[in-house]
């Protein structure tokens, strides 16, 4: 089994569910109040920002008759690329019954699901018409009907992730639904109504457990070929084009990859915050933290390969262009960003074989930060530098992105914090449930005390049985 | 409203009690008609309706009369106007005196684009950009719009009467009387001018050209007894040597000369491709087009002009020309060696082509212009590629007459100036002091299109009508008269010249009867009374040709001997100024046209600024870039301009070449050209006008207006300004630094040279073994194997194509703005320019090669390329980007989104996007759009569609007339208004077509063949003869 507890300072199942409810009962500190305060300001100055794009025009960014797509497209396939972790987490680790995600597959799910909203929000401003954005979608209409061209792969892209979205969106819910009961159960007045609505009058009985499991692993199941799918289909955007630097065959898994690495190294950012902010220390540990270097120095070292394998193609495939393209990216007017990339994405990750550096979490949480502004920038670089200069030299320009591009950027930030924020107030951040079937206190066999109620403590019991039902008492 | 109280309505118990004060329904009422509440309170419905009706009548009899009185539907419809359906008019254009023949396409009386007409002898169906713009200037919003009387608005009736006591009192006395005009081309206007003139004891019309060819003018009154340019008549030319004239770009006629450059190369046949040698210091569109550019600083050409003569008399065996002094004065500064050689090198090449041989120079020098015409003369060019016996009357300025003009106004001895389509205050060197002498005339008159600067200081500004709305008739080119008519009621209260001038003079004739009746003398006085056609058939038809008069003159070149004058080459640390004119603006009024100053100079790809051009070398010598504001002072004068610099590959390194006819009054207007928006920036400059003005470095030398002898200090100031550029990157080759292994250079254009495509038998590669032979067919063949899709579409029905050959295009840019008409492309600023977000659907790639101080051009014209596998077709996620079944790649503008993947995905770069809602000048040029193309909105995506819309008509008419579409049923604008007809259209389908036999030709290639996206737009590879040097 495990070298060391999942979780520490010997909690017990009743400190779990204090720990994890007790800042939603507790109600906002002001250190919340101050980080939502600045989150609602980012998130206005985009709206402001957006508002005044689509008021005015497209122009107002620094696109160009050449560079048709920068920063709208580079933060759609970013902020798709940090909702990769969530889906990953829950889905593909709990398949592979890695236990120690239960700390953070909630947070990460959540993350999932606000990123795709962000994400989502890009491919309907980037629009030269927004307010006819609904077009994309093929409903029957009265213009023939006219249907959307299924050879698109922007069409694809809104099947894609339009569809993970709602996945996630449900698995996200049901994994909440014995927690909402438990803060339904612990609350009073309007609150516990609504906590009781959408805790769907889950009773802590085995039967609702078992229907409960049975839902969780089907969608668990659902979800993982949308993990390779989602990403897959959004690469496929530059992929299918003929563009040089776009038109590549490896993008599809260099695409997944590169998600799933900026995904967990968000992840880790966010969790890193929160364990000091919400006080999650026991919950979110260094081994937890150290799981996830792990994995970020293993999709880190596939998404170097991928950068090496796509020179490599470049160079052996003689065409002038994809080699030009290629040199161009490293060594033309905007190389700065390529080194940007590489350095963040590809260098930096390997200092996370040290094990002293996978421990020092102020460290990790440098990594963190690079790596995601380098993800950001593999995405501009990949979109932006290929457009520069493509075949015709004629028509080559250079981009300058405007301030309405910059503020955008930043509202999407804050629409993505203010979400996290709201979050963190309202539901339960921890998974209680999943965690407390790996308190190292089962080992032990320790009388478990929660809610007033004493449990069943087996460790070798079912899963469901071994968990304190919430609500059962009232 | 008078009932008691409590009927009225009341709100509260207190208001019914009487307590509070009753709300009075009267009261707003009362208030807002402050001057009668009494009549109001005493108006009962009965009486309401009485005044209402009243002054409803009142207002309507107010108007002095019903805005348009045609507006009743005709009860008997003239046969020719169909509502909604256009007609073509014929007439001439007004852009410039070269005077092509255009036909007006018109809908419901309104002139909707102008185009080459086909059979007119001067423009041989091309029109130039400054002529396609002509459109747009008619409904210029800033035109004058009525008459001013000190800057106040009036009517023609009262200047007249003011004016006639004036003209009665100057009759009765001294009467110096001086009209300043341009080169006045209309016999009618003339004679009305003489006829005005000849009322006073000292009138005298002077003519001048900002553009002014008056030493070459002269030089023929001296050496042929005849004032006039020759005609150059290029078609059967085999050797071309122009020595500083942009013939082709900005010259007197360059419709004309570049469908003569077109006939008189023949890439089929050496012996009929006339070779061209450029002898220049700046980079002109003449240069970049010539076989072989020979870099001349102004200073030497004096010197070259007179070796040539001096070479070409030696192997005439006749002695030298008399214009060179014997002795080889100061005059002959030696000249370089190699120069030397090459001029010698010229003159064989003449000699050996003499009988088909010429020689052109621009250079306005007297001494110079008689060297040109020996050799000429010595070549045989007097009647082959030369006439004059039919000459050009394009250009009549005189500047030795504007010189004394200018020294009586100084003097204070004229009466009365009266001052037409001109601006001698903006266009002259010394414009203040004109300016001050201006206003001590005691009437000055100024007829314009615009409150320009002279017109400013007029007592009388009288507007003068567009040539779109005027009567009259031009003989640009002697024997061939071409008309004007009214095509469009007109805008203004304009009134012509020559019917302002005959109504002073007491002639009350109409211009129709005026033009009418100079018709009827002309023809008598040529001998064709019997033969000519009627008026009303020569209008009809725009023009008519009359007979040679007399015997053509004949050289008699005197002994006495001129200087050549040229400036000395400037000392160390100085450069030699060039001023020369712009191809978008032949006439200082076009800075005016927002059409002309967006469109990207054919060389320098720059819009909406004039820049100092410096060579590369030169440049990095005095540490300035593209952009850098640079001081550039006259020496001695001490006259001083700041521009912003621009490196020019191909200029000569001592020299700075700058562009006239900015920094104008009224550009001022151009502040509000583009979108507004955060960080928007204005159209305008530092000045608040667009570009700045040179003109005070012209100098005045020997009753010529020179801009090539000034010598200059050219220093940086430190400031910036960003030039609008719309090409970044120059070359076909990529950065050293950055090529790949065998992939430097990109082969978008091909050129060949003569010798190596006659060697191939009109093949422009070499063909590779194994590989099909057949061009167009062969390579979709190849090509099909690799296909992924069937083909969706039927084989049936046409498929429609362009072939462009690219040894004929010049690089004129007349599609670009003939595209701009037709599909009602945007003006969209400079700032928009500057970020690579100009909107025109054709644009004119030009790329240097090789060496930057010696470079060769390419012009190559870009728009869609119709793709049969169009990359932007797949990639639309709403299908607003649709193949038709006849090839063409359509834009839907309805069902656009905006994504923009299409243009990414556009390997051409050729498709515009909608970035903003994009300002129209005013209301009044929309009367300018085409009723036939959509006006886009913001946020979609548009792109050439081969003028869907001609083609549409075109099948439209066809099958009205029950017969099927024939070649060349369908011209596009490009195709349409080239003076190259280097533009062909048609259906890809029919063998026989002409574009389906270029598109097999041995020349044509596409451009990015390689990615198979099958582009239905064929380039023919350029062709060049660079003389002893052979291509492998």
């Amino acid at each position: 089994m495990h070298e060391a507890p999942l979780i520490l300072g010997g909690k017990r199942v009743a400190d779990v569910t204090a720990d994890v409810c007790g800042p939603i009962e507790r109600g906002p500190t002001g250190r919340w109040r101050r980080a939502f305060a600045a989150a609602v300001a980012l998130l206005l100055l985009g709206v402001v920002a957006v508002g005044y794009q689509i008021a005015v025009g497209i122009g107002t960014w620094g696109l160009d008759r050449t560079v048709g797509w920068a920063f709208d497209i580079t933060n759609f396939v970013f902020w798709v690329g940090i909702g990769h972790a969530g889906t990953l987490i829950s889905a593909v680790l709990l398949l592979f019954r890695q236990k120690w995600r239960t700390s953070i597959n909630r947070s990460a799910e959540a993350m999932t699901i606000f990123a795709v909203c962000c994400a989502g929000i890009f491919p309907v401003i980037h629009m030269g018409r927004p307010w006819l954005a609904f077009w994309v979608f093929p409903y029957p209409n009265e213009r023939g009907p006219l249907w959307v061209n299924f050879r698109s792969p922007l069409l694809w892209d809104v099947f894609a992730i339009g569809t993970y979205f709602t996945i996630s969106l449900v698995f996200w819910y049901i994994g909440l639904i014995p927690d909402l009961a438990t803060l339904r159960d612990r609350a009073s007045g309007l609150k516990r109504r609504l906590y009781g609505w959408f805790a769907l009058g889950f009773s802590g009985s085995a039967r609702t457990w078992s229907r409960y499991e049975t839902a969780c692993t089907l969608l668990a199941a659902l979800a993982t070929p949308l993990v390779v799918s989602v990403h897959s289909v959004v690469s496929t955007d530059f992929a299918t084009s003929v563009i040089p630097g776009w038109h590549a065959t490896i993008f599809p898994p260099y695409f997944v990859i590169g998600a799933v690495f900026s995904g967990f190294a968000m992840v880790l950012t966010l969790m890193l915050i929160a364990r000091r902010v919400m006080r999650f220390e026991a919950y979110i540990t260094p081994r937890h933290v150290e799981a996830m270097c792990k994995v970020l120095v293993f999709t880190g070292s596939i998404v170097g390969l991928a950068y090496l394998t796509e020179l490599f193609t470049a160079w052996y495939s003689g065409n002038p262009y994809e080699r030009f393209t290629f040199l161009n990216r490293a060594f033309g007017p905007s190389g700065w960003c390529y080194w940007v990339m590489v350095a963040c994405n590809v260098i930096t990750p390997q200092l996370l074989w040290f094990r002293r550096i996978r421990t020092d979490l102020r460290l990790v949480f440098v990594v963190t930060l690079l790596i995601n502004v380098g993800m950001w920038f593999e995405r501009f670089v990949i979109i932006v530098t290929s457009l520069e200069r493509d075949f015709l030299t004629s028509a080559w320009t250079s981009y300058q992105p405007t301030l309405v591009e910059y503020a955008t950027l930043a509202g999407s930030f804050g629409l993505f914090f203010t979400l996290f924020l709201l979050f963190c107030r309202w539901l339960p951040m921890i998974a209680m449930a999943e965690v407390k079937t790996v308190l190292p206190s089962q080992d032990h066999g320790h009388e478990l005390v929660s809610d007033g109620l004493t449990a069943p403590a087996a460790a070798s019991a079912p899963l469901p049985a071994a968990l304190p039902l919430a609500g059962a008492g009232r | 409203m008078t009932g008691a109280r409590h009927d009225r309505p009341w709100r509260s118990p207190a208001e019914f009690a009487g307590t509070l004060p009753m709300h009075d329904p009267n009261e707003a009422i009362r208030d807002e008609w402050l001057g009668f509440p009494d009549a109001l309170a005493a108006t009962s419905r009965r009486s309401f309706l009485k005044l209402a009706g009243f002054g409803a009548l009142a207002a309507t009899a107010a108007c002095s009369r019903a805005p348009i009185e045609k507006a009743i539907p005709l009860l008997i419809r003239p046969e020719s106007i169909v509502p909604g359906k256009s007609y073509w008019i014929a007439t001439t254009c007004g852009g410039c005196s070269a005077g092509c023949g255009v036909l007006a396409r018109c809908r419901d009386g309104r002139p909707q684009k102008l185009e080459g007409h086909p059979g007119h002898p001067i423009g041989r169906g091309g029109l130039c950009a400054a002529g396609q713009a002509e459109l747009l200037s008619l409904h210029d919003r800033e035109r004058l719009a009525t008459p001013l009387e000190s800057g106040r608005a009036t009517d023609l009736a009262t200047v007249d009467a003011a004016i006639s006591g004036e003209l009665a009192a100057l009759r009765a006395g001294a009467g110096r009387v001086r009209v300043l005009t341009a080169t006045e081309t209309s016999p009618s206007a003339r004679a009305a001018i003489a006829r005005f003139l000849a009322g006073f004891k000292d009138g005298r019309h002077v003519e001048w050209d900002a553009d002014s060819r008056s030493a070459a003018l002269a030089a023929h009154a001296a050496t042929h007894g005849l004032r006039a340019l020759p005609r150059l008549r290029l078609d059967g030319a085999r050797s071309i040597v122009a020595i500083d004239d942009d013939f082709l770009g900005a010259g007197v006629s360059p419709v004309e000369h570049t469908a003569g450059r077109r006939a008189a190369r023949d890439p089929a046949a050496r012996e009929r491709f006339a070779r061209h040698v450029q002898l220049e210091s700046r980079m002109t569109l003449t240069g970049s087009r010539a076989d072989r550019r020979v870099k001349l600083a102004p200073w030497e050409i004096g010197a070259v002009a007179s070796a040539l003569a001096t070479s070409l008399a030696a192997r005439a065996g006749v002695p030298p020309p008399a214009a060179l002094p014997p002795a080889a004065e100061p005059v002959e500064r030696p000249l370089a060696a190699e120069l030397l050689a090459e001029v010698e090198r010229l003159a064989g090449e003449l000699w050996e082509a003499r009988g088909a041989a010429v020689v052109l120079c621009g250079c306005n020098d007297l001494a110079t212009q008689k060297l040109v015409n020996s050799a000429n003369e010595l070549l045989g060019a007097y009647g082959t590629t030369l006439d004059l016996h039919s000459p050009s009357r394009q250009r009549n300025g005189d500047d030795a007459a504007l010189a004394r003009l200018r020294q009586e106004l100084a003097e204070g001895a004229v009466d009365l100036l009266l001052v037409a389509g001109c601006d001698p205050v903006a266009d002259l060197p010394d414009g203040e002091a004109l300016a001050e002498s201006l206003k001590r005339v005691p009437l000055l008159i100024a007829c314009s299109t615009h409150v320009d600067a002279t017109t400013a200081l007029a007592r009388f500004a009288l507007p003068l009508p567009h040539a779109l709305e005027a009567w009259d008739d031009i003989e640009a080119v002697s024997g061939v008269v071409s008309f004007r008519q009214p095509i469009d009621p007109p805008l203004l209260a304009a009134r012509s010249l020559r019917r302002t001038l005959a109504s002073w003079s007491g002639d009350a004739r109409d211009d129709r009867e005026l033009v009418a009746a100079s018709y009827s003398a002309l023809v008598a006085e040529r001998g064709a009374a019997a033969s000519a056609a009627t008026f009303e058939q020569a209008l009809a038809a725009g023009f008519v040709e009359l007979p040679r008069a007399g015997a053509a003159p004949v050289a008699r070149f005197d002994r006495a001997a001129a200087a050549v004058v040229v400036a000395p080459p400037p000392a160390d640390g100085r450069l030699g100024l060039l001023l020369h004119r712009k191809v978008a603006f032949p006439l200082p009024r076009h800075a005016q046209n927002p059409w002309l100053q967006e469109l990207p100079d054919p060389v320098s790809k720059v819009v909406w600024d004039n820049y100092a051009a410096l060579a590369p070398s030169t440049a990095a010598r005095l540490g300035i870039a593209t952009g850098d504001v640079v001081r550039i002072e006259a020496e001695p004068s001490g006259a001083a301009v700041e521009l912003p610099a621009l490196v020019q590959p191909g200029q000569h390194g001592a020299v700075v070449a700058v562009a006239l006819g900015y920094g104008r009054r009224g550009t001022e207007r151009f502040a509000r050209a583009g979108p507004k928006w955060l960080e928007g920036r204005p159209t305008t400059g530092a000045n608040g006008r667009v570009g700045v003005a040179v003109e005070s470095l012209l100098a005045d030398v020997d009753g010529c207006l020179r801009g090539d002898i000034r010598s200059v200090k050219v220093t940086r100031t430190g400031r910036r300004h960003e030039l609008a550029c719309t090409q970044d990157h120059h070359s076909l080759s990529v950065p050293e630094h950055l090529a790949p292994e065998g992939g430097a250079t990109r082969d978008a254009v091909q050129s060949v040279s003569l010798v190596a495509l006659v060697e191939r038998g009109g093949h422009a590669r070499v063909a590779h073994a194994g590989s099909s032979d057949a061009g167009h067919d062969g390579a979709q063949e190849s090509a099909a194997d690799a296909e992924l899709w069937s083909d969706d579409h039927s084989g049936e029905g046409p498929r429609w194509g362009m072939a462009i050959d690219l040894a004929a295009c010049t690089g004129c840019s007349a599609c670009v703005v003939g595209c701009q008409a037709e599909n009602n492309v945007p003006v969209v600023g400079r700032d928009e320019v500057r970020r690579h977000r100009e909107m025109s659907w054709i644009r004119i790639d030009r790329y240097w090669q090789g060496d930057p101080e010696a470079p060769t051009a390419h012009h190559q014209p870009m728009m869609c390329q119709q793709c049969g596998h169009a990359p932007c077709e797949t990639v639309c996620p709403v299908l607003a980007t649709v193949h038709s079944s006849d090839g063409l790649n359509q834009q839907v503008y309805n069902r656009c989104v905006g994504t923009r993947y299409c243009a990414n995905n556009c390997p051409y770069k050729v498709r515009r996007f909608n970035w903003f809602d994009y300002p129209r000048d005013a209301a009044h040029a929309n009367l300018a759009l085409n009723p036939d193309v959509t006006v886009r909105s913001r946020g979609v995506m548009e792109k050439c569609s081969f003028c869907v819309q001609r083609i549409l008509a075109a099948k439209l008419d066809a099958r009205a007339d029950g017969r099927p579409l024939a070649d060349g049923d369908v011209q596009p604008a490009c195709q349409q208004s080239c003076p190259a007809q280097a533009i062909v259209f048609g259906d890809l389908r029919d063998p026989d077509s002409r574009v389906s036999r270029l598109a097999g030709h041995g020349r044509a290639y596409s451009v990015l063949e390689e990615l198979n996206v099958r582009p239905a737009v064929r380039y023919l590879a350029d062709v060049r003869d660079p003389g002893e040097v052979r291509d492998a």
